[in-house]
């Protein structure tokens, strides 16, 4: 009714040469509250991730069409890499290599040694685990965040919370899965934060990204033992992050004597401007179920509890309550 | 008006979104212009009947879906941008190339500042005057549509 009204009015007022359905300000409203409605649905609820990801998927012919560019580059740029740098890079890499052997020999003695003790203690072994390499297609389109795409989608098994390493450290954790392709939003985007440890004094603290390629741990007092130059690595309570992946190292501390925090800021080691390839690990969630059957201690703490809670729920409350208790005992046992 | 097709028009689209998708590395991304928005307002201001708001909308929603931010961001601001561009369309008539220019510049700084303000009011930081620079950038796509597909208005014949 209302719209035959409209018309009429619009036919007087114009003549009938110019007139082209609605008039641009009726649409202009009209799709300004359609968008607005949907950002609503879209920031509060996940509907819209199904559409999205039908589209990434359909979109995806024509990523690869847009990104072949820059690949047949990459490639023209090794082919052509000169003879002389690429055996200084062998004999680089193999020095390397041979370094690292050398550490690996070590760290599996170590490794042994640990976990025989920490079974001594009752304490359960770490997983170590597993990883799948991606190579980053290309950095986030949306300029306000920080993220990166990563050529591994839900194909490859991905699942949104992994977390993403380099050689160096952590980047940080997966976002968003697309068939094919999946985003990784970086540690210094502002959405994530993450727990971390002092690797000196083991510490705990959560790190949060401040948007402009630092991080920032926030509520921790001014007297706080923390240096510049402190390694900062993940705690690994999270469940997310394994424990000990470097993150960051602390590059200012400023105390404020009008605040009781001390703002203290750290930029993160890993690099993805510097290189592609990068590990997403697994999440331990999903192993969980196949772990190897829980060391007798456990057991019988869980018959003494005698509850009827899910039991891998349990066992990680229980896993990480011994963990820090171990890490106490370690406190106040070791002359730090 | 001279004859344009809707093929020419979806086909344009179609090619933006393929350089939106374009990796961009590093710097780069600060100079990306808005391939969308240049091309949708060249084709409203030039061929009104053939697009209008609401193939505008359209547009930003493809926007949003490529680069992964908040649906509909872009969507309300290129309908708000379309409907600026539509409702002085009529008199583009006696404006010169400066005017014309300057027109377009006004119209892609709004979108930019609508952008930034949804942005802002979602959380995220100010990201400083080097925002700013699409609207240059675009400024140039714009010279280049037009070299491409002709000025908006019939050539002069004398």
């Amino acid at each position: 009714m209302l719209k035959g009204v409209h018309q009429k009015l619009e036919a007087q007022q114009t003549p009938a040469f110019f007139v082209r359905g609605h008039s641009p300000f009726s649409r202009m409203v009209f799709f300004c509250a359609l968008s607005v409605g949907i950002m609503a649905v879209d920031a509060r609820f996940n509907y819209l991730s199904q559409v999205r990801q039908a589209f990434i998927a359909a979109l995806h012919p024509l990523e690869v069409v847009a990104n072949a560019p820059s690949e047949w580059y990459r490639d023209v740029q090794k082919y052509f890499s000169a003879h002389n740098a690429l055996v200084q890079e062998n004999y680089a890499l193999k020095q390397q290599a041979f370094e690292h052997q050398i550490k690996l020999q070590r760290l599996s003695t170590i490794q042994a040694e640990n976990d025989h003790l920490r079974s001594l203690l009752n304490g359960n072994i770490p997983i170590q685990p597993k990883a799948v390499l991606g190579e980053i297609s290309h950095m986030g389109r949306d300029p306000f965040t920080h993220t990166v795409v990563v050529n591994r989608g839900s194909q490859q098994n991905i699942k949104a919370g992994q977390a993403v390493v380099d050689s160096k450290g952590v980047i940080g954790q997966v976002t968003r899965v697309y068939p094919f392709t999946s985003e990784v939003t970086l540690i210094t985007d502002k959405e994530l934060s993450i727990p971390i440890q002092i690797e000196r004094n083991q510490l705990r603290a959560i790190a949060f990204g401040e948007g402009n390629n630092t991080l920032d741990i926030p509520y921790l007092p001014t007297n706080v033992d923390i240096k510049v130059g402190d390694k900062l690595v993940t705690s690994g309570i999270d469940g997310v992050y394994p424990s000990g992946l470097a993150v960051a190292t602390v590059t200012k501390i400023q105390q404020n004597p009008e605040s009781p925090f001390a703002k203290i800021v750290s930029t993160p080691v890993a690099d993805v401007s510097n290189h592609l390839q990068l590990l997403l690990l697994e999440l331990p969630e999903a192993k969980e179920n196949n772990l190897a059957p829980p060391s007798p201690a456990e057991v019988v703490d869980h018959k003494k509890e005698g509850e009827t809670k899910k039991n891998s729920d349990l066992r990680k409350n229980s896993s990480t309550e011994k963990k820090i208790n171990h890490k106490n005992k370690a406190k106040t046992n070791a002359p730090h | 008006m001279r004859h344009t097709s809707l093929v020419s028009v979806y086909i344009s689209l179609l090619i933006a979104l393929l350089c939106q998708l374009f990796p961009w590395v590093g710097q780069g991304i600060i100079f990306r212009p808005d391939f969308m928005l240049v091309v949708i307002l060249y084709w409203l201001l030039r061929a009104p009947n053939l697009c209008n708001v609401g193939t505008a909308w359209f547009a930003g929603l493809l926007v949003d879906l490529a680069t992964g931010s908040l649906l509909g961001q872009h969507a309300l601001s290129f309908s708000i941008a379309a409907f600026i561009a539509l409702s002085y369309q009529r008199r583009l008539v006696l404006f010169n190339t400066w005017q014309l220019t300057a027109y377009v510049a006004a119209i892609l700084t709004i979108e930019r500042v609508l952008i930034l303000l949804l942005k802002l009011f979602e959380g995220n930081e100010n990201p400083g005057w080097h925002y700013f620079w699409p609207i240059i950038t675009g400024l140039l796509l714009w010279q280049f549509m037009i070299m491409m597909f002709g000025g908006l208005t019939r050539p002069k014949t004398n």
